[in-house]
């Protein structure tokens, strides 16, 4: 081999290298874009999926809070019912109650 | 020719492993990026659970506070309802009290000699309505058996009342009411109290809620 094939040969060597080298580091660039693709595709899927579980959440308390209110206001109700059926019947007697404390002469 | 494919060989071997050495580091570095952001992601998903808890507790809560504030507003407009009624009826009862002499009588005698003894004035002035005007004769006869030597005047107007009498020195200046208005009007208070515990005490309706 002459010397100029030889320089020839080291050069091409060289730039095999230089290639390897470069198309490594594309590779490298390549892969930190996909895992930033990926981890915002993630991030979306994730943080979705946790918005649904909250607003599923909210709306069974929403549900269970108007079920619970009413059962109160259903059982409210016949209570004040019965307080005034009670009082309805109170009421002759506490009239003449008042009415002698009204008159009462001191 | 031998050192040479050595020499090119070293070059290559040198140049590749220098291209997986950066492709590794790519991975490692970004495996390290992935883990973190998958530990922040599950926090920012489990703080938005969270607070759904939370906000889930409060909506349930706030629902049930509401329905309670329903009721408690149904039940005192009910209640109110009820002691107006009652005082209705008091009252009702109190303007048709002169139609009972028997009873109130007694109380009209009682209620004019208060207020002469109350006027502490030599001449006191009478002033009652319409019917009890018209009573005056028998009125004179019981009025001032216990006023000593207070003269007792008898105003011709009649007042606007259900009953009793308003008292006043002979100029109007001092005037003492005992109206059976205005009993009513100074034991309101007391009649509402009365009112409500006779009408809607739970611990023992039989207890008298006025002592």
């Amino acid at each position: 081999m002459s010397g100029i094939e030889t320089v020839r040969v080291i050069v091409d060597a060289e730039k095999q290298a230089a290639k390897m080298i470069d198309d490594a580091m594309n590779e490298a660039a390549a892969i930190r874009k996909r895992i930033d693709s990926l981890v915002q595709q993630q991030r979306q899927q994730m943080l979705a999926e946790a918005k649904k579980q909250a607003d599923d959440i909210t709306a069974r308390a929403g549900a269970e809070g108007r079920v619970e209110a009413e059962q109160f206001e259903k059982e409210a109700k016949e209570a004040l019912q019965s307080l005034v059926e009670r009082a309805s019947a109170r009421k002759d007697a506490a009239v003449e109650k008042l009415l002698t404390i009204l008159t009462q002469v001191e | 020719m031998a050192e040479t494919d050595k020499f090119t060989e070293d070059i290559l071997k040198t140049a590749r492993e220098k291209a997986e050495s950066i492709i590794r580091d790519a991975q490692t570095e970004t495996q390290h990026a992935s883990d973190e952001a998958k530990i922040s992601i599950t926090r920012e998903a489990e703080a938005i659970v969270r607070n759904a808890h939370a906000d889930a507790d409060a909506v349930k809560r706030r629902q049930i506070s509401e329905a309670r504030h329903r009721t408690k507003l149904r039940e005192q407009q009910e209640k109110d309802k009820i002691v107006e009624e009652v005082l209705g009826q008091v009252r009702k009862r109190t303007s048709e009290l002169a139609a009972d002499e028997a009873r109130y009588i007694p109380m009209l005698t009682h209620l004019i000699e208060s207020g002469v003894k109350e006027l502490r004035e030599k001449t006191a002035v009478i002033h009652v309505n319409k019917a009890d005007l018209e009573r005056m004769s028998s009125l004179t006869q019981r009025v001032g058996k216990s006023l000593g030597s207070v003269r007792v005047e008898w105003a011709k107007e009649p007042i606007q009342a259900m009953g009793g009498a308003i008292v006043s020195n002979v100029d109007g200046t001092i005037r003492i009411d005992n109206t059976l208005d205005q009993k009513f009007e100074a034991l309101q208070p007391k009649l509402l109290i009365g009112a409500r515990a006779s009408l809607f005490s739970e611990m023992n309706p039989t207890r008298d809620p006025f002592e």
